[in-house]
């Protein structure tokens, strides 16, 4: 059961988030509830855990993925992750609630939940996952949605470009990761993580340690938002605020910080390992803080803020000493509650001030004084001042900032880097809390007249702040037992012991914390206001690494990417099929040439009337292929004659299933291209050009290509003809399509049963390009000369206009006043055609597919007898819900024979007595062919009517004109 | 072909004749698509082959599988009457789209449309070649 609920942890939010998608538009209080239960149900199934986990069990959960490549689904639960998860779901709870109020009634709200509790879902699985591999599966997955919750407003360019580049950094990041896992994989010979976590020396001692650490970095830092890749982050807070809070600063940017404290135990202690973490963490750390001084938009701030603490996080965790990792660990959790708190206060004075802008903030104190308060302890822990929880941690990393890890300039002036960048980041946090809540009001009133939010918009943010203060106060008791069992399970038997009390004694560690306080207000008071109206930092304000990234991006999918397509890329159809021809007679020709190609014994006799029957087809083959340049309409009907001749082949050969089939393939597929031609340009048979040598020798080449292809298949088919046929499986479906299968016709036999699922596949896909064909058409931009109507409409409607009394259209009508009687009366007779050939499928010729196909081909002549628009004022057909109907119909069979205990899609078949009718065969293959009749219907129908509506579909530019055109008539007569 | 020996010769008789005259008739209309030199006579020549050359061979059928079974075998009459109801459509369709490119191209030998829609009130027309535009069908 414990294991279950592990896989439920991390599955219950992605159906939460599927759920949410599927409600209706307006249910903003539902999608609140539903996600708010998720994240709750998935801390309570946290909690559930804690037993387990305290006691310092590994909770295991394996389902196979692919064996044989080391691939399991394997979730794996101890106290390190247990705490992780338990953090993230806290966090989205709180979220969830604060978004209730943030995100605006005119919001696409299900959107963001269904995005929301995906990258929950992939953050728990992070977090969860036993498999490297899985994990960055799920690193992926968080990318994914990161990139598509900052793109939320996608309206915006800023939330667009933001997503673009942090979509762009944390996958090239992810791929790296990728890489680096692999070569661990490879290194240890297993993805588990327990063996990973088991065979630290060997990785270490590998030669392939420092690629694969590279690799790894690479991805975890570009994740963390780590100097050189940070800039992601402040672009990334054109995202709307809950999602700043709960990926931005307590979740997915941890995510880079929390693999490398997973693999810290394996990879951490070498000099590499060192250097490069310690100088990205010391970068950031100062780096981070300097410029968070200088922002003036307050998430902005933010962001600076938070890739110094994780450059604080990741410069702990290249010391490589147990104690360092402590503290590491424990600055993740403080940073987490007070920086989502500060978040959400961001977020509270956008909403309610209207802007975020350092500058026009003042004085905000006197109108919402309790979300000032909190805003100020929040900004405090983030200050490392005493009593709060970031005063913790903060001093445990000066301490180990002190003591010296490994003999190299890093390590010496790293104590000096951790003053300066906190006593930076105590000169912020006054900026922040000073500039926005007191001093006094502007004199130019706020876009909004601001005042407290609703309380249940403060209340996360109170749980938060409150988190930080008893964190901070009573240490030991609060935290105490859940970093104890967090650190236990990362560092295993190098625990340290550490001392989570306030007071310790005038230690350097504290000497150091009063400096930076003291600096960082005397900084304050000192540059203060030179810092609230700058406009870009000095210095540091040139490395701009976003310049450098746009202009990587502008070099590498345009100017590059242009100038490939220039190179290798034609717009010219015919070299593309020259080429594609080419190819085919290449991979043709190589096997034959290099193995030989054994014809079986040729048959003798000659059959007169069937060959003279083929004669007939290939001349019509031939002509359509020659009047397919200039005469659209004649090509068409020779190669109707072509396929028909195809057709009595199937009769000829006791093929009547394929025969049925094909004829009404043909109907359909004439009608279609019958309807296309309007659309292609109309073409004459100008006077010949003069020809010279080269386009005489190009006519020969492309005249000796099609004639090698041609010949080449003939022989190839003739090969392949002649010879014996080896025993396949035919002869097994011939023998048991009525004792197993319960069907005299074989073909549909295999079609609905033995290859069912072959078949639902088939329809699936049949589906999708039905779809796709809609969607495209949709969208369909006719060339400039078949905009005009074309001549025959035209002449038509002449006479319409010329006439007094007449309708538009009047003319098409008359001349299908008898034709359309017939074809409407056809209609009910096409009915019972596809009926019967339906029922009777199963054990003579006939069949879904071609029922279905039938039926369409019904529905269209009625489109054809009286018009679009008649016709649909009067049936209403909707092929979208044939389809879904017939894919859920042959799903559900499949799934019934489950629950029955069979395999997907087995078939029962029996004879029943019904009254009147006697005994008849019951199959339920013939609910399943039922499905592939319904879709073949919808799919067909809607790619015929999305054709079909093209015609009465105007351009705006052409219906404005002749709306114009009519006008002027009506004025001048 | 293997049932044929058991046929009954009234039967074999009558079989034959009746396919001979539905072929021959068919192959007629065929020949006359050939013959005849404008749209308007040739589309009158395969109308053999869907009337009588239709019937003839589905009534061969009729009694080829009637006599060889022991019971009426009419499925053919199907085919005969979707035969019927079908092809003088498609023939109506493809005379009119004619006359209406004829009259497009403004042939000379067509009646126009102006023409004929006049009714009393306007000159006479110009020739009395048809009284309402359906005449061109079979």
């Amino acid at each position: 059961m414990d294991f279950f609920a592990l896989a439920l942890i991390i599955a219950l939010p992605f159906v939460a988030g599927l759920a949410a998608a599927l409600l209706p538009s307006d249910s903003r209080t539902p999608v609140t509830w539903l996600a708010g239960l998720t994240a709750a149900t998935c801390l309570a199934l946290t909690f559930s855990f804690y037993p387990a986990v305290s006691s310092g069990h590994v909770v295991r959960y394996q389902i196979d993925w692919i064996p044989q490549l080391g691939l399991g689904f394997t979730l794996r639960m101890d106290g390190f992750a247990w705490v992780f998860a338990s953090l993230v779901s806290a966090m989205a709870l709180l979220v969830v609630i604060y978004t209730r109020y943030y995100i605006s009634r005119e919001d696409p709200v299900r959107r963001f939940y269904l995005l929301f509790l995906g990258f929950m879902g992939s953050m728990l699985g992070i977090v969860l996952s036993g498999n490297l591999i899985l994990l960055v599966v799920f690193w992926e997955l968080t990318s994914l949605f990161s990139f598509l919750l900052i793109g939320y407003w996608h309206h915006k360019q800023a939330a667009r470009d933001g997503a673009r580049m942090a979509l762009t950094i944390t996958s090239v990041g992810g791929l790296s990761l990728l890489a680096g896992i692999l070569v661990i994989g490879h290194i240890v010979g297993s993805y588990d993580l327990d063996a990973v976590l088991a065979s630290g020396n060997a990785i270490r001692e590998h030669h392939l340690y420092v690629p694969a650490l590279l690799l790894f970095l690479l991805g975890v830092l570009t994740k963390s938002a780590q100097f050189p890749f940070h800039f992601w982050l402040p672009n990334a807070m054109a995202a709307p605020t809950p999602v700043s809070a709960f990926l931005h600063s307590a979740t997915l940017v941890k995510g880079g910080v929390f693999l490398m404290a997973r693999l810290w135990p394996v990879l951490a202690g070498t000099p590499e390992w060192f250097t490069i973490l310690g100088l990205a963490g010391m970068a950031s750390f100062v780096l981070g803080a300097y410029l968070a001084m200088f922002q003036q938009d307050l998430k902005g701030l933010l962001a600076y803020s938070t890739i110094s603490h994780l450059g604080l996080i990741t410069l702990l965790l290249s010391l490589g000493s147990p104690l360092a990792a402590v503290a590491a660990i424990f600055h993740m959790l403080n940073h987490a509650t007070f920086k989502a708190s500060l978040f959400m206060a961001a977020g509270i004075i956008d909403h309610e001030a209207g802007t975020r802008d350092l500058r026009q903030l003042s004085g905000l104190f006197r109108y919402m004084p309790i979300t000032g308060t909190l805003a100020t302890v929040a900004s405090a822990a983030m200050a490392g001042v005493p009593l709060l929880n970031g005063f913790l941690s903060k001093e445990m990393f000066f301490a180990e900032a002190v003591e010296t890890h490994a003999n190299s300039w890093v390590d010496t002036i790293a104590p000096y880097a951790a003053v300066l960048g906190s006593t930076l980041a105590v000169t912020y946090s006054i900026r922040l809390i000073h500039s926005i809540f007191l001093g006094a009001p502007p004199p130019e009133s706020f876009p909004r007249e601001p005042h407290e939010p609703p309380f249940w918009m403060r209340f996360p943010v109170m749980c938060l702040v409150v988190t930080c203060l008893v964190v901070g106060i009573i240490p030991g008791l609060t935290i105490g037992p859940f970093l104890r069992i967090a650190v236990t399970s990362v560092l295993g038997e190098a625990t340290p012991a550490y001392s989570l009390a306030i007071w310790h004694g005038f230690t350097i560690a504290f000497g150091m914390s009063v400096i930076a306080l003291v600096c960082g207000t005397m900084l304050y008071l000192v540059a203060g206001n030179y810092l609230e109206h700058t406009d870009s930092p000095p210095v540091f304000g040139r490395i701009q690494g976003q310049r450098l990234f746009e202009r990587t991006m502008v070099a590498i999918s345009w100017r590059w990417a242009r100038s490939i397509e220039e190179v290798l890329g034609t717009r010219r159809l015919q070299p593309q099929v020259r080429l594609l021809v080419a190819v085919a007679i290449a991979a043709g020709a190589i096997p034959i040439l290099s193995a030989g190609l054994d014809f079986g014994p040729v048959g003798n006799g000659i059959d007169i009337a069937f060959t003279g029957l083929w004669c007939i087809g290939m001349v019509c083959a031939v002509a359509a292929a020659y009047l397919a340049k200039f005469h659209r309409l004649a090509a068409l009907a020779l190669l109707g004659g072509a396929g028909l001749v195809t057709c009595v082949t199937f009769v000829w050969l006791s093929a009547p299933d394929l025969a049925a089939t094909q004829l009404a393939v043909e109907i359909v597929t004439t009608v279609l291209i019958l309807l296309g031609l309007r659309w292609l340009p109309k073409r004459w048979r100008t006077a010949e050009e003069p020809i010279g040598v080269s386009d005489r020798l190009r006519r020969l080449r492309d005249l000796s290509l099609a004639v090698m292809a041609g010949s080449g298949m003939t022989v190839v088919s003739l090969a392949v003809l002649t010879r014996t046929s080896p025993d396949s499986i035919a002869d097994f479906f011939i023998e048991n399509a009525y004792t197993e299968g319960g069907g005299r016709n074989v073909v549909n036999v295999i079609l609905v049963d033995f290859r069912g699922f072959d078949t639902l596949g088939e329809i699936t896909v049949l589906g999708i390009v039905a779809l796709t064909v809609f969607a495209l058409l949709r969208r369909f931009r006719p060339a400039p000369d078949t905009i005009e109507r074309p001549e025959q409409q035209r002449i038509q409607q002449s006479y319409d206009e010329a006439e007094p009394d007449r309708k538009a259209g009047a003319t098409a009508t008359e001349y299908l006043y008898v034709p359309s009687v017939i074809m409407q009366w056809m209609f009910p007779v096409v009915i019972v055609l596809a009926a019967y050939l339906f029922l009777r499928g199963h054990d003579a010729p006939g069949g879904g597919f071609v029922a279905g196909v039938a039926l369409a081909a019904g529905f269209i002549l009625q489109y054809m007898a009286a018009g679009t628009v008649w016709v649909e004022d009067r049936l209403r057909i909707l092929p979208v819900v044939w389809m879904g109907v017939g894919l859920l119909l042959a799903a559900l069979t499949g799934v019934a024979s489950i629950l029955l205990g069979d395999p997907f899609l087995t078939s029962y078949f029996q004879y029943a007595d019904v009254p009147v009718l006697g005994k008849i065969p019951l199959a339920s293959a013939t609910v399943f062919d039922l499905g592939v009749f319904s879709l073949v219907v919808g799919a067909t129908v809607l790619m015929l009517i999305a054709i079909a509506h093209q015609s009465i579909r105007r351009l705006r530019a052409a219906r404005l004109e002749e709306a114009r055109q009519l006008e002027e008539k009506q004025q001048w007569s | 072909m293997s049932h044929a020996a058991e046929l009954p010769v009234w039967a074999a008789l009558l079989t034959s004749l009746l396919l001979l005259v539905g072929a021959g008739l068919t192959l007629l209309g065929a020949v006359g698509v050939l013959q005849f030199r404008s749209f308007f006579e040739r589309v009158h020549a395969p109308t053999l082959g869907t009337s009588w050359g239709t019937g003839a061979i589905a009534l061969a059928s009729i009694v080829f599988f009637s006599s060889l079974g022991t019971r009426l075998v009419v499925h053919e009459v199907l085919i005969g009457v979707f035969i019927t109801v079908t092809t003088p459509v498609t023939l109506m369709l493809l005379a009119r789209a004619a006359l209406h490119r004829e009259r497009a191209e403004e042939n000379p030998n067509v009646p126009s449309r102006a023409v004929m829609r006049r009714r009393g009130s306007a000159p006479a027309p110009e020739d009395g070649a048809g009284d309402a535009a359906g005449t061109p069908s079979s």
